[in-house]
């Protein structure tokens, strides 16, 4: 699942085919323009069977799990790697500086936590209200942030969660420094064991969702005007990419997917605290995304159920986990920017990088239709 | 007037120390492009080794000043050997935005864990190199440590100033930052440039640590604290002016200590940040980063 090749779909041009050529009378084609476009596949399986794949996998295992302390780890994990998921897109698929997954994480955690201890909502209640919530919350954020440039984004979102840090802090109404105690989990069974595997099961569900829906950004045309935009603003701006559209599109879906990875994160503990949205929280996110490979939807999965577990193992790798994290992270960015994903793809021969040159070529031909024709419509938008 | 004066001291305190880090990142980053996340882990490093060294191993206080102050400077000198030779000057690894933060970010990480291995988790401030009552001068108090911490901010922030403006070393080290191909094809050595102050800042930082720490007390946790500080006053300086970042440090801190002692002792950090928040969304002029050329 590490960025599929895509030379096969979208508006990228093919060689001209033998016989009479269905384009010849497009306008490209009477203005000379590539003659040959490939048809949009409307229908791709690969996201929705990988998401099925992920709740499959995800399911059995914690079934064979039983609710062990181990199983407790993994769907700890797996909250995290639901906002893991969301960072490939904003962080490692977009190139966007954005660092607020934190504070939406919190978002979520604490919005299921007020709406089920104080108002008294059922947990799936409470979970598409944290989704809509954060939808709106992040489309105002958003608006806001994604204006910035560069690093003046960066430095807005570092700030972002050290107020919201702050204010939970000392928010009697969020429990304060204690937060907030008696969140209900997703699905409650008839003793420990079964709530443990019944709240994970929704969990994998859940990250299945989110995986397939980022799959299917990253494969579809709009995923290509990302990639566009991620390898050259001024380059994706040329062949007709609004910047700042796509820009509020992706921080809005990697906001939800946060919330949604904290209202998990939320229901699994039981228990919420300002430490959800603290700085911490953030940097071992961008490990989990760094290490493992940003730009693999199943390399941050695996990286973020592996870091949780050696956070939370009592071993000597936890006592020093900064040590071997800082280490790895080193190496990492030395040796294979890809991240651990990126070294396993490069070893069985299935480089990351042709997802660059594709979208290069799709530039290109993008920039060559607009060139000889008159207009050009938004065939990656329509290929989404 | 005597409660503004007092806050007034306060908020120049806390200033510093935010001025004082966000010089050191703009420096750097004015010479490669890269921010320092690791400096205030430096700064910590300075402050719990100076405190360990003195304590617990018994060194004479100047004796162990010097031994941290060249540890310090010897770790910033193997990462820049190790890791960012590798990176920026044999062209291996990550860059663009990834190298920006990732490199230094990687560094802190470490720091962090050998501070915790080698310290523990205790809390330790260096012996106060003025020792001594609090400062009266009518209604003004300050503590010692207090008026170094400012005094070698303002010194610091002034020193890199001139340096960077009005010397042929400090212009060359800047065209490095401007153009790195640039500056080699004119015989400027920017590996030479970057190393040197990467390392000049590492110590700067230590030694501020050593310096500060009698005020606040450092934990091997305080380092990402102190950078993320860094980054927003130097944020306030196009993370390229040191001496500017010195100034809007310190005036974010007195704005901190004012809104702490006329709003709410409780909000003045959350209604800080938003105001700095406000100012980089709505003002991003202010920041000297601007909008990007079209």
């Amino acid at each position: 699942m590490t960025e599929p090749a895509a030379t096969d779909r979208g508006t990228i041009p093919g060689p001209a085919p033998a016989g009479p050529d269905p384009a010849a009378d497009s306008p490209a084609g009477r203005a000379g323009g590539p003659a040959r476009v490939h048809p949009v596949r409307r229908r791709d399986p690969v996201p929705l069977g990988a998401g099925l794949l992920i709740a499959v996998i995800g399911c059995l295992v914690l079934v064979i799990m039983d609710g062990s302390y181990l199983g407790l780890t993994v769907t700890t994990g797996v909250g995290y790697a639901i906002v893991t998921v969301g960072m490939v897109l904003q962080l490692g698929y977009s190139r966007q500086l954005a660092f607020s997954q934190s504070v939406f994480m919190g978002v979520g955690a604490y919005g299921t936590g007020v709406l089920e201890t104080k108002y008294n909502f059922s947990s799936v209640e409470s979970l598409l209200a944290v989704i809509a919530l954060s939808a709106v919350a992040a489309l105002l954020v958003g608006a806001v942030v994604t204006r910035a440039p560069g690093l003046a984004l960066a430095l807005a979102t570092l700030i972002l969660p050290l107020f919201i840090y702050q204010l939970a802090t000392f928010s009697s109404w969020l429990g304060s420094f204690s937060g907030i105690d008696g969140v209900a989990p997703f699905w409650t069974g008839s003793d420990y064991t079964a709530t443990l595997v019944q709240t994970g099961i929704v969990s994998v569900v859940l990250l299945g969702l989110a995986a397939g829906i980022v799959l299917r950004v990253m494969r579809s045309g709009i995923g290509l005007q990302l990639m566009a935009m991620a390898d050259d603003e001024r380059l994706g701006e040329s062949i007709g990419v609004s910047l700042r559209q796509r820009r509020l599109e992706v921080f809005v879906l990697g906001s939800v997917l946060a919330a949604v990875g904290g209202a998990v994160l939320a229901s699994v503990q039981g228990i919420v605290t300002p430490d959800v949205l603290s700085e911490t929280s953030e940097i071992t996110l961008l490990l989990m995304v760094f290490v493992a490979g940003r730009k693999s939807v199943t390399g941050v999965i695996v990286g973020a159920i592996v870091i949780e577990y050696l956070t939370t193992s009592t071993s000597f790798i936890s006592t020093n986990l900064g040590i071997i994290e800082g280490i790895a992270l080193l190496v990492i960015l030395l040796v294979e920017p890809d991240g651990v994903a990126g070294a396993i793809d490069r070893l069985l021969g299935r480089r990351t990088d042709r997802w660059a040159a594709s979208a290069r070529s799709w530039s290109a031909a993008r920039l060559g239709t607009r060139g000889h024709a008159a207009g050009g419509g938004n065939g990656a938008g329509n290929a989404a | 007037m005597s409660e503004f004066l007092n806050l007034l001291a306060a908020g120049l305190t806390s200033g510093a120390i935010y001025g004082i880090f966000g010089a050191c990142l703009a420096v750097w980053f004015r010479v490669c492009n890269v921010l320092n996340l690791a400096v205030g882990d430096f700064a910590m490093f300075g402050a719990i080794g100076s405190a360990w060294l003195v304590q617990t191993a018994g060194l004479p206080f100047v004796v162990g000043i010097i031994v941290v102050l060249a540890g310090v400077g010897l770790t910033a000198w193997l990462f820049d050997w190790l890791v960012l030779r590798t990176a920026f000057d044999r062209g291996a690894g990550a860059h663009g935005i990834v190298g920006v933060f990732f490199y230094t970010f990687g560094l802190s990480l470490v720091l962090e864990g050998v501070a915790r291995a080698m310290f523990g988790t205790d809390v330790y401030g260096a012996p106060s190199i003025w020792s001594g009552p609090a400062l009266h001068v009518l209604d003004f108090h300050v503590q010692r440590a207090g008026v170094l911490v400012i005094g070698l901010a303002i010194v610091s922030g002034l020193i890199l100033w001139a340096y960077l403006r009005f010397t042929v070393s400090g212009r060359a080290a800047s065209a490095c930052g401007e153009s790195v191909l640039g500056s080699r094809i004119v015989g400027i050595d920017s590996a030479k440039f970057r190393r040197r102050i990467f390392i000049m800042t590492a110590v700067l930082a230590a030694l501020f640590g050593i310096v500060e720490s009698p005020i606040t007390g450092y934990t091997y946790m305080s380092g990402p604290t102190l950078s993320l500080i860094g980054v927003v006053a130097a944020g306030f300086a196009a993370f390229r002016r040191p001496g500017r970042a010195v100034t809007a440090g310190l005036v974010i801190g007195v704005v901190e200590a004012m809104l702490g002692g006329y709003v709410s002792t409780s909000y003045n950090d959350v209604l800080l940040y938003a105001i700095l928040f406000a100012i980089i969304i709505f003002r991003p002029e202010v920041l000297g980063l601007g909008p990007e050329p079209a």
